[in-house]
C-alpha cells in the first residue's frame, strides 16, 4: 500500500537536478514528505532550500533546465485512486493540474498574463475542467427560455450546439464552427454568460468588492492584494483537493498579508482542501500550520507538528532558525556562514559547515530522515539517521 | 497621443536641417536645381542664386529653402526630366506595390519561423533556422537579385526584370486599360484583366523573394528571442498549472506577449521598404522611387537625391510615430496606465 | 567547529574571459565564422604574394588583358577568368579583400572613436550637452543608412574615400548611443561616487573604470558591424558611387557582371564566373564576420548565458 488511508500526498526520495552552464545544481537530494488529508503542512526554509522547486514538481512543472532524476510522488485523487504524478503522461497531468492540485504564486502580478483581462484567465480554468457542468447549466437555462416562449432561432441553435458539445466534443461540425469567430461568438453567448456569472460569484467569495468591475479588469489595474485574490480564485475555481501556496503573501503589504492569509485559511475550510504552505516566515508557520517540514539546501531536515517543533526543535538548523527570530531586548542572532552553493554542495550533511554541533562523521555521512517519536522526524546524525 | 504627435515636429525639423546641411556640401551652381521648376530657368542661374540667397549665410538660405519645400517645390530633376515632387509621386506606386507584397510576407514568415525556432530550441530545426537566418542576412541583396535573375530569367527564361512584359506594358498604356492606383496588380483586378494580373505577379516573384530572404532574418531572430524571454515568465507556468494544453499556452499566451516587440520591428521594416528599396529596384529594373534615386545618384542629380532623402527621412519619422501609437494600443499596460 | 577555509577566487575579469572563450569554443557557428575570418585575413595580408601587382601601377587597379567587353572563362593565365573589359577576376578578388578590410576597419574604428568621444561627453556631463548630442544622433538615425550614405557619397563625389567618409558619418551615432548608455549605467553605480569622493579626476574615472566595462558590448557591436559596413559599401560601389571601374572592389566587380547574366544563346550560364565568384566572396566575408559577431553576442549576453 503506497499511501496510508489518511495520507493525501507522499513524496518519496525525490531528486531534482538543474543542468546549467555553470554545472549541475543539486537542488533537491532525496526529499521525503507526507501530507495528511485536510491538514495544513507548512514548509519553511531559506531561499535556495528547494521549497519552490518541490511545489512545482508536485505538479510536474519543474522549470527547465531542471529534471527530476529520481523519486515518486504519490497522490490520492478525489475519486480515491492513487497515482504517481511523476509517472503520468501529459494527458493525465492536464486533468490534475488546476483540478485536483492548484498553486498560488509569490508574485501575483507575474502570475497573470498582462494582455488578458482577469476574468478571461479565470474562465480558462473553468473551461478546461468544468465545461460539462457549465454546458448543462446553459442547457437548462435555454430550455426554460424556450419553454417560456423567449427562445427564437438563436436559442435553439445554441441548445443544439451545447448538446452536441456534451456528447461529442470533437465532432467535425463543431470544430468547423469554432474556427469562425463571429459564429463562435453567437453560439456561445449563453455559455459565456453562465461562466461569467460563475466567475463573479467566485470573486465575491474571494471577498473582492465590486466583482463586476474586477472581472473585466486587466491585471495591472488591480492592487497587489486584489491580484492575489484573483490568483487564488483561479486556483480554487475547480475545487481542488490540494492547494500549494508558494509564499503567497511575501510580496504584499503587511496589512494585506494578514487578510490574504486569513482568506486562504477560511477557503481551505470551506473547500475542504489540504494545503501545503511554503514560506520563510516562522510567524506565519506558527499561525496556520498543523505540521511543519523544515528544508535546508534541498533536504528535508525535520518534520513535526507545529507546537512540538517550536517547543522542542531537534535539528540544529531548526534551532538556529528559531533563535534567529528577532526578539525585543535580546541581541540579534544570526546563523553563521551562508547557504551553500548547490553545484558543489558540502559533503555529507549539507548543514555541517554552519553547525555548532558538528562531529567528524557529519562530513562524510548523509543523515536520513528518521522517526524520533510518533510524530517527529529528524535528519541529523545526533539522533541516529 | 497628441503629445506624441507634437514630438514629431522637432524631429522633422531636424531631418530637414540634416538634408540642408548635406546640401551645403554642394556648390551654389549645383544647388540651384533645388529651386527651379523648369529646366529653362537654368539659363538665369545667377538670378536664381540671388533670389534664393545661395551665397548668403546658412540661416537665411535655410528658411528660403524650407519655404520652397513647404510649397511643394523640391526642385527640378534632370535625370527624371520632371519636377522632383512629381517624380516622387510618379515613381511611388511601383515601390508601394513591391512593399505591399514583400512586407506582409516577410513579417508573416519571420513570425512563424521565429516561433518554431523558439519552441524547438536547441534542436536540429532551431540550428537549421538560425543558420538560414545568418545566411539570409549576410547575402548582398544586389547579388542575390542577380543570381536569381541569372537562374530564372537567364536560365529558364521566366520572371524577367521590370514590372511588366512588353505586351502587357503596351496594353496598360493604351486607352483600353484604366489606371486607378498605379499598382499594376490592383489595377489589373479592377480592370478584370487576368493576363495582366498574372504577368505583373510573375514579375514580382523574384524581387519579393529577394526582399523576403534578406529581411526575414532579423524578424525571425527577434521573434525567437522574444518568445524565449516569455517562456521563462511566471504567468506561463501559471497557465500550465491551470491545466491548459501546451499548445494553447504557447499560441494563446506566449505568442501574444512575444509579438509586442515585433510590432515595432514590422513597422520599421515596412517604413524602410516604403522609403525605397534602392538596390532591389535597381537590380530588377522596377521603376520605383529607389530606382529613381539610384539613377539620380549616378547622374549627380542633386535635387533628386536630396528630395528623395528628405522624403525617406520624413516617411521614417512618421512611421515611427505610427508604430508608437500602435504599440500603445496593443499593450493595455501602456494604454491605460 | 566552524570550518574556515580561505578560498582564493580568481580575478573576476579573468574568470569572465575564460567563460566567454569557453562559450565561443563550444559554439560550432563561431568556429566556422572564425575560420572564415582567418581565411580572409590571410588573403588580405598575403595579397601581394598571391596576386603580385605590376610594378609602377597602383596595386589596387586590376590588370587588364585586353579591351574586349566579353568576359573570358577561367584559364591558366586567369584562374578565375576575366570580367567585362578583360579585368583579371582573380586579381580583383584577392585585392578586393584588402579593399573590403580597409573600408570595414576604417569605418568601424573611426565610428567607435567618434562614438566614444561623443558618447562619453554626453553620458558623463549629462544635461544640455547630452540633450543636444542625442538629438543629433536621433536625427541621423532617423534615416535608413543606405539612403543617407548615398546622399553624402553623391555630395563628396565618387570614390573610395568618399564612401568611407559617408559611411563613417552614418555609422558613428549608433556607437555614441551605446557608449552613452553604458556611461549612464555605470556612472549611476556606487563605486563611481566613491571614486569621486576619494578625489579621482574625471579623466581617470572614465579610463580606468567606465571604459573597461563598456568594452564588451562595443566589441560585439563592432564585429557585427564590419559585415554590415562592407555590405553597404559594396552596395554603394554597385550603384556606381564608389571607386572607378578597374579598381579591385567586390561591389564594382558585381556591378560589372550585370550584363552577363543572360549568357549566350547556347549556354545561359556561359559567364557564370563573372557573376558568381565575386558575389560568393563578398557573401562569405560578410557571413564569416556575422557568425563571429553573433557568437560573441551570444557568449556575452547575460540572459542567455545562465541556461
Amino acid at each position: 500500500m503506497v499511501l496510508n488511508d489518511d495520507e493525501h500526498l507522499r513524496i518519496k526520495d525525490l531528486v531534482v537536478r538543474f543542468y546549467t552552464y555553470e554545472g549541475i545544481v543539486r537542488a533537491i537530494e532525496r526529499a521525503n514528505l507526507q501530507l495528511r488529508k485536510g491538514e495544513t503542512l507548512g514548509i519553511v526554509g531559506e531561499t535556495g532550500s528547494g521549497k519552490s522547486v518541490t511545489a512545482l514538481t508536485i505538479m510536474a512543472l519543474t522549470p527547465p533546465p531542471g529534471k527530476v532524476e529520481n523519486g515518486d510522488i504519490f497522490f490520492r485523487k478525489s475519486d480515491g485512486d492513487v497515482v504517481n504524478i511523476l509517472k503520468l503522461n501529459e494527458h493525465e497531468l492536464l486533468r490534475i493540474r488546476g483540478k485536483e492540485i492548484s498553486i498560488i504564486f509569490q508574485e501575483p502580478n507575474a502570475a497573470l498574463n498582462p494582455l488578458y483581462r482577469v476574468g478571461e484567465q479565470i474562465a480558462e480554468a473553468i473551461f478546461s475542467h468544468r465545461l460539462g457542468e457549465m454546458l448543462e447549466r446553459a442547457i437548462q437555462h435555454l430550455k426554460r427560455e424556450i419553454k417560456d416562449g423567449n427562445g427564437g432561432f438563436a436559442a435553439g441553435l445554441e441548445l443544439w450546439a451545447y448538446s452536441k458539445m456534451l456528447e461529442n466534443p470533437n465532432s467535425i461540425s463543431l470544430r468547423f464552427m469554432r474556427r469562425l469567430p463571429i459564429i463562435k461568438n453567437i453560439i456561445t453567448r449563453r455559455l459565456r454568460q453562465i461562466v461569467r456569472e460563475e466567475i463573479i460569484e467566485l470573486l465575491r467569495l474571494m471577498e473582492i468588492p465590486d466583482p463586476h468591475r474586477v472581472v473585466d479588469a486587466y491585471p495591472h489595474e488591480l492592487s497587489g492584494g486584489m491580484q492575489q485574490r484573483v490568483v487564488i480564485a483561479i486556483a480554487l475555481s475547480c475545487s481542488p483537493t490540494l492547494l500549494l501556496a508558494d509564499e503567497p503573501t511575501t510580496n504584499l503589504d503587511v496589512t494585506v498579508q494578514a487578510q490574504i492569509l486569513d482568506l486562504i485559511m477560511r477557503l481551505k475550510q470551506r473547500f475542504g482542501a489540504s494545503v501545503i504552505y511554503i514560506t520563510h516566515d516562522m510567524g506565519v508557520i506558527a499561525e496556520i500550520s498543523d505540521r511543519v517540514a523544515v528544508m535546508y539546501a534541498g533536504n528535508v531536515v525535520e518534520v513535526a507538528p507545529v507546537k512540538e517543533l517550536f517547543k522542542n526543535p531537534l535539528h540544529p538548523y531548526t534551532k538556529a532558525l528559531l533563535e534567529s527570530i528577532p526578539r525585543p531586548g535580546s541581541p540579534f542572532k544570526s546563523i553563521p556562514g551562508a547557504v551553500p552553493n548547490l553545484v558543489n554542495p558540502p559533503s555529507g550533511c549539507r548543514f555541517h559547515p554552519r553547525c555548532q554541533y558538528m562531529m567528524d562523521e557529519c562530513k562524510h555521512k548523509v543523515p536520513a530522515l528518521v522517526k524520533v517519536s510518533e510524530e517527529h522526524q529528524v535528519a541529523c546524525l545526533l539522533y541516529g539517521g | 497621443m497628441i503629445r506624441r504627435a507634437l514630438l514629431l515636429v522637432p524631429v522633422l525639423i531636424g531631418v530637414t536641417l540634416l538634408i540642408f546641411a548635406v546640401s551645403q556640401l554642394f556648390d551654389p551652381y549645383m544647388r540651384a536645381s533645388l529651386y527651379i521648376t523648369d529646366p529653362r530657368q537654368i539659363r538665369n542661374i545667377e538670378a536664381i542664386i540671388q533670389k534664393y540667397g545661395l551665397n548668403q549665410p546658412f540661416y537665411i538660405q535655410y528658411f528660403k529653402w524650407i519655404e520652397q519645400v513647404l510649397q511643394g517645390n523640391l526642385g527640378w530633376s534632370q535625370s527624371a526630366r520632371m519636377q522632383v515632387l512629381s517624380a516622387l509621386i510618379n515613381y511611388f506606386p511601383a515601390t508601394l506595390e513591391l512593399t505591399l507584397y514583400a512586407a506582409p510576407l516577410t513579417i508573416l514568415v519571420g513570425i512563424i519561423l521565429g516561433k518554431v525556432a523558439a519552441v524547438k530550441k536547441d534542436t536540429a530545426i532551431d540550428h537549421l533556422l538560425r543558420s538560414m537566418a545568418i545566411i539570409g542576412w549576410s547575402l548582398p541583396s544586389f547579388w542575390l537579385g542577380i543570381v536569381l535573375l541569372a537562374v530564372f530569367y537567364g536560365g529558364l527564361g521566366i520572371f524577367g526584370p521590370g514590372r511588366l512584359s512588353t505586351w502587357a506594358e503596351a496594353l496598360v498604356l493604351s486607352g483600353q486599360f484604366k489606371t486607378y492606383t498605379g499598382l499594376y496588380t490592383i489595377d489589373a483586378i479592377l480592370n478584370l484583366n487576368g493576363t495582366v494580373l498574372l504577368d505583373a505577379l510573375s514579375h514580382l516573384i523574384l524581387p519579393v523573394t529577394t526582399l523576403v530572404i534578406i529581411n526575414v532574418a532579423v524578424l525571425m531572430r527577434v521573434m525567437r528571442s522574444s518568445m524565449l524571454e516569455q517562456l521563462n515568465k511566471t504567468y506561463v507556468i501559471a497557465a500550465r498549472a491551470r491545466g491548459l494544453k501546451e499548445r494553447v499556452v504557447i499560441d494563446k499566451h506566449v505568442t501574444k506577449n512575444a509579438l509586442i516587440p515585433i510590432i515595432t520591428l514590422s513597422g520599421l521594416l515596412t517604413a524602410s521598404m516604403l522609403s525605397g528599396m534602392v538596390i532591389t529596384e535597381t537590380v530588377f529594373e522596377i521603376k520605383g522611387i529607389g530606382y529613381f534615386a539610384a539613377r539620380a545618384a549616378t547622374q549627380l542629380d542633386v535635387s533628386a537625391v536630396l528630395g528623395f532623402a528628405l522624403f525617406a527621412g520624413t516617411l521614417f519619422v512618421v512611421a515611427n510615430l505610427i508604430v508608437d501609437i500602435l504599440y500603445a494600443y496593443i499593450d493595455p499596460r501602456i494604454r491605460l496606465g | 567547529m566552524l570550518d574556515r577555509k580561505v578560498v582564493r577566487e580568481e580575478n573576476p575579469r579573468i574568470k569572465e574571459l575564460k567563460f566567454v572563450l569557453r562559450r565561443i569554443r563550444e559554439n560550432p557557428l563561431s568556429i566556422a565564422g572564425l575560420a572564415i575570418v582567418i581565411f580572409f585575413t590571410i588573403i588580405a595580408i598575403a595579397a601581394p604574394l598571391l596576386a603580385p601587382p605590376i610594378t609602377g601601377r597602383d596595386p589596387y587597379m586590376i590588370p587588364r588583358y585586353g579591351y574586349s567587353p566579353i568576359p573570358q572563362p577561367p584559364s591558366p593565365k586567369n584562374p578565375f577568368g576575366t570580367t567585362q573589359g578583360q579585368y583579371d577576376l582573380y586579381y580583383g578578388i584577392i585585392w578586393g579583400t584588402r579593399t573590403a578590410y580597409r573600408i570595414g576597419i576604417l569605418v568601424v574604428v573611426a565610428s567607435i572613436l567618434i562614438g566614444i568621444v561623443i558618447g562619453a561627453l554626453a553620458g558623463y556631463y549629462k544635461g544640455i550637452i547630452d540633450e543636444a548630442l542625442m538629438r543629433i544622433t536621433d536625427i541621423i538615425l532617423a534615416f535608413p543608412a543606405l539612403i543617407l550614405a548615398m546622399a553624402l557619397a553623391v555630395a563628396f563625389g565618387p570614390g573610395l574615400d568618399s564612401i568611407t567618409l559617408a559611411l563613417v558619418l552614418v555609422w558613428w551615432p549608433a556607437y555614441a548611443r551605446l557608449v552613452r548608455g553604458e556611461f549612464l549605467r555605470i556612472t549611476s553605480e556606487d563605486f563611481v561616487e566613491a571614486a569621486k569622493a576619494i578625489g579621482c579626476s574625471d579623466f581617470r574615472i572614465i579610463f580606468r573604470h567606465v571604459l573597461p566595462n563598456a568594452i564588451f558590448p562595443l566589441i560585439v557591436m563592432a564585429s557585427l558591424d564590419i559585415g554590415s559596413v562592407v555590405l553597404t559599401a559594396a552596395a554603394l560601389s554597385f550603384l556606381g558611387l564608389g571607386p572607378p571601374e578597374g579598381y579591385a572592389d567586390w561591389g564594382q566587380l558585381i556591378s560589372l557582371s550585370r550584363n552577363w547574366i543572360i549568357g549566350t544563346a547556347q549556354n545561359p550560364f556561359a559567364y557564370w564566373h563573372v557573376w558568381i565568384i565575386p558575389g560568393i566572396f563578398l557573401f562569405l566575408f560578410v557571413m564569416g564576420w556575422n557568425m563571429l559577431g553573433d557568437a560573441l553576442r551570444d557568449a556575452l549576453d547575460p540572459m542567455i548565458r545562465r541556461r
